[in-house]
């Protein structure tokens, strides 16, 4: 009696505790949101304190970095519906795909740090508002090694044969967190034209 | 049925040492990298008293400086070597030594040590969950804060000394390594230390809210948790919405000191040099770290709330007086915290109409705090009092909490604060309001929750002695520096013989330094009692305060996964104290109504109109009295 009830706890406590591991997640995505609420606060007050912001037209290569985010986030939510579809070889290619485009975003955020610093806008600046386009893009690049990390665990299951239940649960968690870091560059990049 | 029979092999097996019959585990598992919420809880606990010890010796070396700034003190260079030459503590040092107690005690003893203990402890045990949504980031949040501790404390073994700009580290002190030595490496360590100890933080109180909020056992739903889970929730709460914000500060503060950028430097001549950082604004710092540092008042708090809330009523043997004001005001702080953070800006040269509107603010938060005083008072007012160690220390948490309190109104006034701010009356202020009330509030939870951690009894009379020594001492060490304040005496000042206005208090400070060294002295009473009992304790029985929340339903002896069965489920609110027409003064949470029908009350169904008349029914039968009075 007692070893049967034990069992039945310990199912529950799993499906409970998947449950709980997803609110871990978005309780994170909260959190950093607020770290970058930070960010853009000290921008704010600092552009209202010193009447200027950094006054730059953002490099080009923003535009694109922002558009190959925004397609491995859609490949990302087809190959969320391939798992779900247990379509394991689409979710492999579309996987492959939402990896290499983030890794692309990475070369691209770099690529336009190289443009800003020759166009004489450097980190080290006397204009905080500047440093402020490396501190974020920097900061959310971080996130984005994270994500990488998260699509690999999930490309990795895909190839290992995890079961349906941990392949969907894996895939959720990086969509969660990959859309995340998607909108939040959105706003980042929004945030400093408008500012400018 | 088969909860008592495991209850009693565990107990037995107690005699053959720590095995537990399905649970073999290595000493690296079960002491070291343990993923148990209980072994969690005291691991920060044990941390949390060493660095409190730690703290406390550091404020007995500069309360030393503050009595006698003119003697020598040939011990001190014993152990502090050129950081007391002659036997005088350094003015470098001095500073260091202000700025690491405060970043321990607010950080290390009343964030993690309070809320690490008691919410990995209880969290958990109250609301009937086998252990934390995620055991494994549980225990990476412990490891993170002893990695910080452990860097925190190196800071005090290299050349510079520890960092030295006060615990709130403004710049441009903190963004100079060249400023003063405690701006050097020491200060390098203090942010690499505070980036951990926030991610700690972080963790862990991701998991408390995850867990709260998804994991109860049947039949608790959020009204029918005890207070300190409420207490809990909200400060892992407000932990999550301000932390980040400081860790944003850190970053930009980290990029100025090693980097070069200037976000909050400007116009700065050392020596004969200028220096190229043009732009940044310190203020903006102040605007970071108070976003943070003010909800970290209440995160302080707010546990220290709960476990008094709880405390309290068990040992009043009276429900708590207003459950739902309680949880209401609880809400209400947290909130409040984060629109208030300017009040410790108002010197600044803040706009004179948005320092108006902190100081409304401000001053709005004394009705959630006067809500939860008044509660307390009125749940011991009749009270069936049980003086423990652990209800004194409740007591003492509330009159801190007036005594301190009532002078964050006189702060909270833009007017009166430019002329108090930064003297001694804040000092006064907040070590009664946040550190001694906090302190009393976790040493009401260590008493009181010894049995479960440990398994034993802590000495009462030792309890006792501790208690009365610190209580009174704690008052006569903070009370009057309120008049050094008043009187205009400037905090963190290292010697009291350089200012004419200032050497009529250097008695003052040989009085209140004689205090704190027999509040420190008071504090072996307690350590000692500590570490005794966990080896030679009277063994605890399982509920031996006589209380109706879950964990006491568990063993005595620990086992992985809290309750050998089934968990149990949860029927009732936890302060059913001396309910009329009960047979015993306290009702467990997991005793069901049909077990009590004496001692039901028709607000018990919550308007579930078959349990009403079930309950009807027999109180016709068996109690027509009581029928007539509640039931028209």
């Amino acid at each position: 009696m007692v070893h049967t009830l034990q069992q039945e706890d310990l199912i529950q406590d799993a499906d409970g505790s998947s449950k709980a591991k997803k609110f871990i997640l978005w309780l994170f995505v909260v959190s950093s949101t607020i770290m970058f609420g930070g960010f853009t606060s000290y921008y704010i007050v600092f552009a209202a304190s010193k009447g200027k912001g950094h006054g730059l037209v953002l490099p080009d290569v923003f535009i694109y970095s922002t558009l190959v985010l925004v397609l491995s986030s859609i490949c990302l939510f087809f190959a969320a519906k391939a798992v779900r579809n247990q379509n394991v070889q689409t979710q492999k290619i579309l996987l492959w795909f939402t990896l290499i485009l983030g890794a692309t975003f990475g070369y691209l955020q770099v690529d336009a740090w190289t443009a800003l610093y020759q166009s004489g806008a450097t980190l080290v600046n006397n204009n905080a508002a500047i440093s402020v386009i490396y501190i974020v893009s920097g900061m959310h690049l971080l996130h984005i090694f994270g994500g990488l990390c998260i699509i690999i665990n999930s490309l990795w299951g895909a190839y290992a044969k995890v079961s349906h239940p941990t392949a969907v649960y894996r895939i959720e968690i990086a969509s969660i967190f990959w859309h995340f870091i998607d909108i939040l560059w959105i706003y980042l990049y929004v945030f400093l034209l408008l500012n400018s | 049925m088969s909860t008592i029979t495991l209850n009693d092999t565990h107990n037995n097996d107690h005699h053959d040492g720590h095995d537990h019959g399905h649970h073999k585990q290595s000493f690296i598992t079960k002491y070291v990298f343990s993923q148990d919420h209980k072994m969690i809880a005291k691991q920060f606990l044990i941390t949390g008293i060493v660095m409190a010890v730690i703290a406390m010796g550091l404020s007995i070396l500069f309360r030393i400086q503050l009595a006698w700034p003119d003697k020598s003190f040939p011990f001190l260079e014993t152990f502090l070597g050129k950081w007391a030459e002659g036997g005088r503590i350094k003015p470098d040092f001095y500073l260091a030594l202000v700025t690491i107690h405060g970043t321990i005690m607010v950080f290390f003893v009343l964030t993690a040590g309070l809320s690490g203990t008691f919410s990995n402890l209880l969290i958990p045990l109250q609301l009937g969950v086998r252990d934390m949504a995620s055991p494994f980031m549980n225990m990476l949040s412990y490891w993170f804060f002893f990695t910080a501790c452990v860097i925190m404390m190196a800071s005090f073994f290299i050349e510079t000394g520890p960092a030295s700009a006060g615990w709130t580290v403004y710049p441009p002190l903190s963004a100079l390594p060249k400023a003063i030595p405690g701006s050097g490496l020491g200060m390098t360590l203090w942010l690499a230390s505070m980036f951990i100890f926030v991610a700690s933080q972080l963790m862990g109180g991701i998991n408390y809210v995850s867990t709260v909020l998804n994991m109860r056992t049947k039949g608790m739903d959020l009204w029918k948790m005890p207070l300190t889970i409420w207490a809990f929730f909200l400060t892992a709460i407000l932990g999550i919405l301000s932390f980040p914000v400081l860790v944003a500060g850190v970053v930009l503060l980290i990029f100025d000191r090693s980097f070069g950028t200037s976000f909050y430097l400007s116009d700065i001549v050392m020596g004969t040099q200028v220096l190229p950082n043009q732009g940044g604004s310190p203020i903006l710092w102040q605007h970071l770290f108070w976003f943070l540092g003010h909800p970290e008042v209440y995160i302080v708090i707010m546990p220290a709330l709960g476990i008094s809330s709880e405390v309290i009523s068990v040992n009043s043997r009276k429900p708590i007086f207003g459950y739902h004001a309680m949880v209401y005001s609880l809400i209400g702080i947290t909130i409040l915290s984060f629109i208030v953070w300017g009040h410790h800006m108002f010197v600044t040269g803040m706009n004179p109409l948005l320092g108006g509107v902190f100081m409304i603010t401000t001053l709005i938060i004394a009705v959630p705090s006067a809500v939860k005083t008044f509660n307390y008072l009125a749940t011991l007012w009749r009270g069936n009092i049980r003086f423990t160690p652990a209800m004194l220390c409740a007591i003492g948490m509330v009159s801190f909490f007036i005594s301190g309190g009532l002078t964050g109104i006189f702060l909270g006034n833009a007017s009166l604060d430019i002329n108090l701010h930064d003297t001694y009356f804040v000092v006064a202020h907040f070590h009664l309001v946040m550190g001694s009330a906090a302190i009393f509030g976790m040493l009401a939870g260590v008493y009181h929750w010894y049995p479960k951690m440990f398994g034993r009894m802590m000495n009462a009379k030792l309890g006792y002695l501790h208690f009365w020594v610190t209580f009174i001492c704690a008052y006569l060490v903070f009370f009057p520096l309120h008049f050094l304040g008043l009187d205009g005496v400037p905090r963190r000042y290292y010697a009291f013989t350089e200012f004419e206005f200032m050497q009529k208090w250097v008695t003052v400070n040989i009085f209140v330094t004689w205090s704190a060294i027999v509040a420190a002295l008071a504090q072996v009473a307690f350590l000692f009692n500590f570490f005794y009992s966990i080896f030679f304790g009277k063994k605890a029985t399982q509920n031996p305060w006589e209380a109706n929340t879950l964990e006491w339903t568990t063993p005595v002896e620990h086992i992985h996964g809290n309750w050998p069965g089934e968990i149990p489920t949860v029927y009732r609110w936890p302060y059913d104290y001396s309910k009329p027409g009960a047979e015993e003064d306290y009702i467990p949470q997991t005793v069901p109504y049909s077990q009590t029908m004496s001692s039901n009350m028709p607000h018990d169904f919550e308007g579930n109109a078959e349990s009403e008349r079930i309950q009807r029914e027999w109180d016709a039968k068996n109690n027509p009295d009581k029928a007539d009075v509640h039931f028209h």
